[in-house]
């Protein structure tokens, strides 16, 4: 078992944020976690990857529960589920190449990191990986000079840089424009579907879900209301998640992805 | 177009506040205007503010301002000499004085601010501290230096040193409690420890606020250390006293057009040093 997630709850004062979350997952897959905002999406992977305590239940990662992790143990497991999040969370006054490195914080002395003393040999590593993302070109640049979707990938390639087996991905395309949105997807399913990483994406929309992932958790109030094949997203699962408003649920269904005509693909790097 | 009267007193029966404010906020509005005048009448009274002696005083400066023109020039080299030492110390002064106000300011500020150090009663206590020492202006501290370590200049780096360990400890404070969280998370997400995360998810954020704030503390001390200076603790300033007492204006007012140039000077400096390190400039690492 790769992934266990058994009664899983956070409560915010008189909010449950996640109510008892429970699902399994058993090899390396491509997973969406659909919702409204202040569904839990959020506050589900900050669970996972330790930036929130939670209020009750048990994560277990191949067996070992991480939410019992402490100190230099739990900052290993936080190298080991990369995080990407809707902000990028990049350290804007420092250059392309050192934000990718920052993945490797937890694998180098304190003192050597402190003073951005890195090996060619980490820097080299750090150049290649921005190269398959395609922006090795920037690696001297300042990141705040980026545009968002070139940031973003940034925070991919710190990501990568981590060699994660998790990669949690907290609205990663929902301050991007559709084109980059789509480089960004692409991006992340191309790294799960040619490593073999785990991706455990939050998404806004049906649509964008349907098109990657390939099983779909929907969440409303904090408690898991779908969980299957993206196939299975039918218009009545869509009220459920997004609420008896048709509207609503309707307008959710459309990414801004689907905003790219046909023609657009010809403009994105191959 | 016009509203009819009755639809006027509709609104103003329903919504009274909307045409004036109550009887009672107008008293008291009135009261405090009465008493505000009254408070600059009295002053002015004490103070002695009459047009006469305003208008002689005006005479008497017109005299100093005066000697303004031609300024003077010294020749002797041993005058250039006194002066340039005079202008050289004060500079050297402000220097050492902020810098060394900065190198304590700057690991109290951390303990001081809200998002390093979460132990309220530490960062209160710490907090009050900064207030004490800005509390006790600089002229002050000279004075007291100047009984302690003796007239010259080392009792004026040292009162320029303490007033900025409470000025520049409060505003970096200021500056740290002002950085994003984002690039922290960021680091913490990725499997770094806290002290990571300050030195590399904060401290980029702020280095720019730190040098902008300590340049122009620079700058104002180079101000204050010619203050310090009439009080006995080197520098320009001394000079300058020494030349009004014995009423030398010519080289008064010429002093005082070299400290302009001077400050004029280090202004133009730091803002090319600030342009340098805030702009586009690239070589983080």
């Amino acid at each position: 078992m790769l992934l266990e997630v058994r009664n899983v709850s956070r409560v915010f004062g008189a909010k449950t944020a996640v109510d008892r979350m429970s699902f399994t997952l058993d090899k390396p897959g491509f997973l969406g976690i659909i919702g409204r905002s202040g569904a839990g999406k959020s506050t589900f992977l900050r669970l996972v990857n330790r930036l929130t305590g939670a209020s009750g239940g048990e994560i277990r990662f191949r067996g070992k529960n991480v939410l019992a992790l402490r100190g230099a143990e739990m900052r290993a497991w936080q190298s080991q589920c990369a995080m990407i999040f809707q902000q990028f969370n990049l350290v804007p006054r420092m250059d392309v190449a050192s934000n990718v490195l920052h993945g490797l914080l937890n694998r180098r002395s304190t003192l050597a990191t402190m003073f951005s003393l890195w090996s060619d040999a980490d820097i080299h590593r750090a150049l290649e990986i921005l190269d398959r993302l395609g922006i090795a070109e920037q690696a001297a640049k300042r990141a705040e000079a980026l545009s968002g979707g070139q940031q973003q990938r940034v925070a991919i390639a710190r990501a990568l840089m981590q060699d994660p087996a998790i990669i949690l991905a907290d609205e990663p395309i929902a301050s991007l424009d559709p084109m980059n949105a789509q480089i960004v997807m692409d991006s992340l399913r191309r790294i799960h579907d040619e490593d073999g990483r785990t991706v455990i994406a939050n998404l806004h929309t049906l649509d964008t879900a349907r098109r990657y992932c390939d099983r779909v958790i929907g969440m409303r109030d904090g408690r898991i209301v779908f969980d299957g094949r993206p196939d299975q997203l039918s218009a009545a699962v869509a009220r459920e998640i997004y609420g008896a408003n048709e509207h609503f649920s309707e307008a959710a269904t459309s990414t801004s992805i689907d905003v790219l005509e046909p023609g657009d693909a010809e403009l994105l790097p191959a | 177009m016009s509203l009819p009267q009755d639809e006027i007193d509709h609104y103003k029966r329903n919504l009274p506040r909307a045409f004036a404010a109550p009887l009672s906020l107008r008293l008291r509005r009135g009261t405090l205007a009465l008493g505000f005048a009254a408070l600059v009448a009295w002053c002015l009274y004490a103070f002695g503010f009459s047009p006469e002696r305003i208008w002689n005083g005006l005479g008497r400066l017109g005299r100093v301002l005066g000697f303004m023109f031609p300024p003077h020039i010294w020749t002797d080299p041993e005058d250039i000499a006194d002066i340039a030492k005079g202008l050289g110390e004060t500079l050297a002064m402000a220097f050492l004085g902020t810098l060394l106000g900065a190198l304590v300011a700057f690991p109290l500020s951390f303990l001081g601010a809200k998002n390093i150090n979460r132990f309220t009663p530490l960062r209160f206590g710490v907090r009050r501290g900064f207030d004490v020492i800005r509390a006790l202006e600089t002229l002050i501290v000279a004075l007291v230096f100047i009984r302690a370590f003796g007239l010259g200049p080392l009792a004026g780096v040292l009162a320029i040193a303490v007033g900025e360990v409470g000025v520049l400890a409060k505003l970096f404070a200021e500056a740290i409690e002002n950085t994003a969280e984002k690039p922290q998370e960021g680091v913490v997400a990725a499997g770094g420890s806290r002290p990571q995360a300050i030195r590399i998810g904060l401290m980029p954020q702020i280095w720019p606020v730190l040098l902008s704030i300590t340049l122009y503390n620079f700058e104002s001390n180079v101000r204050t250390g010619t203050i310090l200076g009439i009080v006995g603790a080197g520098g320009i300033g001394f000079l300058l006293s020494d030349r009004i007492g014995a009423y030398r204006w010519g080289e008064a007012w010429s002093i005082i057009f070299l400290i302009i140039i001077l400050v004029y000077v280090i202004d133009w400096l730091s803002a090319r040093i600030r342009a340098r390190f805030i702009g586009k400039w690239e070589g983080v690492r």
